[in-house]
């Protein structure tokens, strides 16, 4: 799978793995801004504008882009999370330019009032829709808890106030600042025609004005929750109890989240892992999964566990302790099924040009790093035992935690 | 494109059915046998689940540790899943390890261990999906639909209810794997870097000798009542709606499901472009197909705050009075295009693939080359859809709500 790249005069980069077998091509813009670039007074913007970007440019209505998409037959979608921010379209290849114009025209979008104020109410329904289901609230309740004033803590839906505060020409701001070409990355995976893809994206974003300095904030990685400790939010209609807790983890930057996220699957998989048959085989909880989610200067160990509120507890104690004998005993055997069970995750996952576009396009955006599906695989593979075990050392799951646990009763 | 689909059926009733895509890498297997959640006995709603979970809980000389650790030392993205009709069992996998890998399957189907002393664990693990689910509003709502809407058994929710579960026994889930876990009118359907021939002579091999029972009868009951609510506390109300059409082995489901993409099927469709984008009432909303052998219907969804869901629920079925006699040319090609795009990209897909043919058997007992189904979406056009709807508009609809009060409903649709 060949990797090509080429950088415009203003600074955007465009890059692509192309694939002759595939019979798709999945076209994305990976814009390098998200929650952790907001303050209080712009919360829940870049999540918004995520939105706003579907509803037009000042000469294609989002009406014109729905229609455009289907009429191509692209699957499209976005996503904003803590760090990125990103749109994407998958499309046979013979529609490539027709995608790749319409995603580069949608970047510079209107932001019209009467259109910011109709998704306003969609962005609070959105909002609406999480707090009513599981976990109502408590992953993001304990992000905040950990980090406490790092920029990480903040979510990325914002809240009903900060979302019926926000004002379209703080968001207007926000896009000039933040959907500069040095801090965009136009990338493309599958049956790609790159010529093509440098002359469109020459003609659709050349003159868009490069920005002096678009660097974010980057602040070193707390190594304990900002607030340890148990938080509880009461939902009298929930049936189960929902907790989940957080401690320090290798960053996306430290060659240790392999290892760490080797270290996870191990742990807690949602099958064959210890969590699995410590709690889930045995119908004791209804989840209980770890997993590792690295970020540019951080990372966590996340875990999760969903159970009758009179068990949560001793659950709880359940966990910590196949956390603590796992620093004494994890064998050869369940190192390399993990191992086995990544590797194919690995070559399965890289059959999808979609799935790609994500890996290659985020690789960039985060580190103007190429990796293919071998050296991912080769990542995986060099892995050892030792390494999983020195990880659980130095990142011990038994660390500081911030937690928080969501559920119908008044104590946890 | 170069396309190889294959069928074989086997002397006990067994179908294989195979797809080679020669660029992947993987392979992916499927087994569905027919003993899906129409078959749980009266009283006894969520054996068929029970059962599945029962089956990977031990077989042939390993253990449920052992038969797990098994299948991902091979680095199987394995899963087993039950629905109204069938209990499957799958796994995709990098092709090299499928002949070590198709003899741990066969030890579930043929040789499951269902120890007694596992069948509490068992229950209470779909006990505790039940509790899960009791928290999902969205899930909730549809279930409530289908069962109010579909004749029982086919309407009864395939993950049980919670005080059926708990009478379930170590018996019942014998009787019941027994009975309903056997080969006649079983699918195996593989897709991905295949050998077909030796995939064939090793299933037949492995499941060849396996003797089969008569099919069970299914009886159908009552069905519920037209317009229902369901209490619930939550910030917002949920409403699901569904309406009769014909099932998928029926040629004229080609221009059902065309005129329902045209409603609900995407960004550019009606019930988005009206509910979510004009009036900005809801973050989903959406319009799909569901069907069995026998039964079809459209579903409607849609979660909005409460003080909204009365308009919501207007406008929905206002664009669903509106459908008949209004498609545009243009609508048509969107639909045509999304089909057609849908199904060239599901090649790059083994997994994909397997459950596609899988489907495809069931329902129509034989397999349509991707060539033929392009082919069927470039002869549907405006007029054979309009002239569908024409005769079949939208009626009689099923309308559930989900939320702290419930709506206003009126199901004669406007005029």
């Amino acid at each position: 799978m060949p990797f090509l790249h080429e950088r415009l005069s203003n600074g955007l980069d465009v890059i692509a793995e192309t694939s002759e077998s595939a019979v798709s091509t999945s076209i994305g813009f990976f814009v390098a801004t998200g929650s952790r670039d907001e303050h209080d007074a712009i919360w829940g913007t870049s999540h918004f504008l995520e939105h706003m970007v579907f509803k037009g440019t000042p000469d294609i209505t989002g009406d014109d882009i729905n229609r455009r998409f289907d009429a191509m037959g692209a699957s499209v979608n976005a996503f904003t999370s803590e760090e990125d921010t990103v749109y994407y379209a998958s499309v046979l290849p013979e529609q490539q330019d027709e995608a790749v114009d319409l995603l580069s025209r949608m970047m510079r979008p209107a932001l019209r009032d009467a259109d910011f104020e109709t998704e306003k109410l969609v962005i609070l329904e959105e909002i609406r829709m999480y707090d009513d289901q599981p976990p109502f609230g408590a992953d993001d309740r304990c992000r905040a808890g950990f980090f406490g004033g790092h920029p990480l803590g903040r979510s990325v839906l914002g809240t009903i106030e900060s979302i019926q505060a926000l004002d379209v020409g703080a968001m207007r701001d926000y896009h000039q600042r933040r959907y500069a070409p040095g801090t965009m990355v136009l990338a493309a995976s599958g049956a790609v025609d790159f010529q093509a893809l440098v002359a469109s994206a020459q003609r659709l974003c050349g003159e868009w004005a490069p920005m002096p300095s678009t660097e974010r904030t980057v602040k070193p990685q707390p190594r304990a929750a900002a607030r340890p400790g148990t938080e509880r939010i009461v939902r009298p209609a929930a049936s189960l109890d929902y907790a989940v807790w957080m401690v320090a983890a290798p960053s996306e930057r430290d060659d240790d989240r392999h290892a760490a996220r080797l270290l996870s699957i191990l742990l807690g998989d949602s099958s064959g892992s210890r969590l699995y048959w410590g709690l889930i085989d045995t119908g004791e909880a209804e989840h209980a999964s770890c997993h590792h989610q690295d970020y540019l200067d951080a990372g966590l160990f996340v875990t999760q566990l969903s159970c009758a509120t009179d068990d949560v507890a001793s659950l709880r104690e359940r966990i910590a302790d196949i956390y603590a004998a796992a620093t004494r005993d994890i064998t050869h055997d369940e190192f390399t099924r993990a191992q086995n069970k990544l590797a194919s995750r690995v070559v399965l996952g890289g059959e999808r040009p979609r799935r790609r576009l994500f890996e290659v396009g985020l690789d960039w955006s985060h580190s103007r790093t190429y990796r293919s599906v071998a050296d991912n695989l080769r990542h995986v593979e060099t892995v050892s035992l030792d390494d999983v075990r020195r990880v659980l050392a130095a990142w011990p799951l038994d660390g500081a935690a911030a937690a928080v646990v969501a559920g119908p009763g008044e104590a946890g | 494109m170069k396309q190889s689909l294959h069928s074989a059926t086997l002397d006990n009733g067994i179908t294989v059915v195979g797809e080679s895509l020669p660029d992947l890498q993987s392979v992916a297997v499927s087994f569905h046998a027919p003993g899906g959640s129409i078959h749980d006995p009266a009283g006894r709603c969520g054996l068929a689940t029970v059962a599945g979970e029962m089956c990977l809980r031990g077989a042939g000389d390993r253990d449920s540790r052992s038969l797990i650790e098994a299948l991902e030392s091979a680095g199987v993205q394995w899963s087993q899943g039950v629905s109204s009709t069938h209990m499957s069992f799958s796994g995709a996998m990098v092709a090299r390890q499928l002949p070590d890998v198709l003899p741990l399957y066969a030890d579930v189907l043929r040789r499951p261990m269902l120890p007694a002393d596992e069948v509490p664990a068992a229950r209470q693990m779909v006990l505790q999906n039940l509790a899960g689910i009791e928290d999902d509003p969205a899930h909730r709502v549809i279930a409530a639909l289908r069962r109010a809407h579909l004749p029982s058994p086919w309407g009864m929710p395939t993950e049980g209810i919670s005080t059926q579960v708990e009478a379930i026994d170590a018996d019942d889930v014998h009787r019941f794997v027994h009975r309903h876990l056997q080969p006649g009118g079983m699918i195996v359907a593989v897709a991905g870097r295949i050998d077909w021939n030796d995939f064939v002579s090793r299933i037949d091999t492995l499941l060849g000798d396996w003797q089969a029972a008569p099919p069970p009868e299914v009886v159908s009951g009552p069905r519920g009542d037209t317009v229902g609510h369901v209490p619930h506390d939550s910030q917002q109300t949920h409403i699901a709606l569904a309406w009769s059409l014909p099932p998928y082995r029926e040629d004229a489901s080609h221009e059902a499901t065309a005129a329902l993409a045209i409603l609900g099927g995407g960004p550019s469709s009606r019930l988005f472009t009206e509910v979510r984008e004009r009036r900005g009432l809801c973050y989903s909303v959406s319009a799909g197909y569901q069907t069995s052998r026998e039964f079809a219907n459209a579903v409607c969804y849609s979660g909005t705050s409460a003080e909204r869901a009365q308009e919501t629920l207007d406008v929905m079925l206002a664009e669903i009075a509106r459908l008949p006699g209004t498609i545009t040319s243009d609508e048509m090609a969107r639909v045509k295009a999304r089909a057609k795009s849908g199904l060239i990209m599901q090649q790059e897909s083994s997994a994909a693939r397997a459950g596609a043919i899988a489907r495809q058997w069931y329902h129509l007992g034989r397999l349509r080359t991707l060539a033929d189904e392009l082919a069927r979406y470039d002869q549907l056009d405006r007029a054979t859809v309009e002239s569908w709807l024409a005769g079949q508009p939208p009626r009689d609809l099923t309308v559930v709500s989900l939320g702290r009060e419930p709506l206003e409903v009126n199901r004669a649709l406007p005029a």
